[in-house]
């Protein structure tokens, strides 16, 4: 394998993560899908989603929608590393136009804590 | 832990921490707002004023940097945020804070979402030569600098209603 080619394999991952990764993790947010769950009042962890339990704290979700983004991301990329021509196709611009498209996204998602 | 705790309180540690996480997200919009200024406008040769010279760095030796930085900064916000979910936003909550509460929830999804961007601005800085990626390198430096910004005033704002010493 050429430094060409692996330059190539390089961009391809790198492009196709930077709009996969983000991508998985606004649907694993937005849905609600974290990959695990953690309660902190006890240290526990719990697969997938679960809610909190009573008088044991609040649970957290943000450590697994962002396990699932990287490990989606990485999953989605690598193979996207493999024929890194059909990544080519992919727009470079998708990537910074879908993040700046999370502002407006999230206001809009976060509207309950604005309107109070 | 344990070991930790018999040199420092509890309170003493996890405020060190926070200061980190301050000091390196200090460091990282730096140094994405330089990046940004010389993505912006180029200087023209010559330019000595303030203005100029702020914008005049060269912007592929911060990507290393900026990519370093904001992942510290990401590790060290998700090891406080633990405390901030069981001892911050709670009393917020109490307190009917939302919007607060509400600029914080955002402020995590902006941290992750540029997280997901970090490889390719890498690589694209590392590959400064590329012209076919020179758009590539001024939207995302722009952008994780306005999520960078972001993220530090919200952390800022946070702080103030419960942080340092509550």
């Amino acid at each position: 394998m050429s430094a060409s080619d692996n330059s190539d394999r390089a961009l391809a991952f790198a492009r196709t993560f930077a709009i996969a990764a983000p991508l998985i993790y606004v649907v694993c947010e937005l849905m609600n899908w974290p990959v695990f769950t953690y309660h902190p009042g006890t240290g526990r962890l719990d697969w997938g989603f679960a809610s909190p339990v009573r008088d044991e704290g609040p649970a957290m979700y943000w450590f697994g929608w962002n396990l699932a983004m990287i490990f989606g991301g990485a999953l989605i990329a690598g193979l996207a590393a493999l024929a890194p021509g059909l990544a080519r196709r992919l727009p470079l611009a998708a990537s910074w136009i879908f993040a700046l498209a999370c502002i407006p996204l999230y206001l809009y998602a976060l509207r309950f804590y604005w309107s109070h | 832990m344990e070991l930790v705790h018999t040199v420092m309180s509890e309170t003493t540690f996890w405020t060190v921490l926070l200061m980190i996480h301050g000091l390196l997200s200090m460091a990282l919009i730096g140094a994405l707002t330089h990046q940004a200024a010389s993505v912006l406008r180029a200087p023209a040769p010559g330019a000595g004023g303030l203005v100029a010279r702020f914008g005049s760095v060269k912007g592929d030796l911060y990507a290393s940097a900026v990519t370093g930085l904001w992942v510290a900064s990401f590790l060290f916000g998700a090891w406080i945020y633990i405390k901030y979910r069981t001892y911050i936003r709670i009393p917020i909550e109490q307190e009917e804070f939302w919007k607060t509460l509400g600029a914080f929830e955002m402020k995590e999804q902006l941290a992750s979402i540029g997280l997901g961007l970090l490889p390719l601005y890498w690589l694209a800085w590392r590959r400064s030569y590329d012209k076919s990626l020179q758009a590539t390198r001024k939207w995302l430096t722009l952008t994780l600098a306005l999520f960078g910004w972001i993220a530090f005033l919200v952390g800022h704002v946070v702080n103030n209603v419960r942080g340092f010493g509550s």
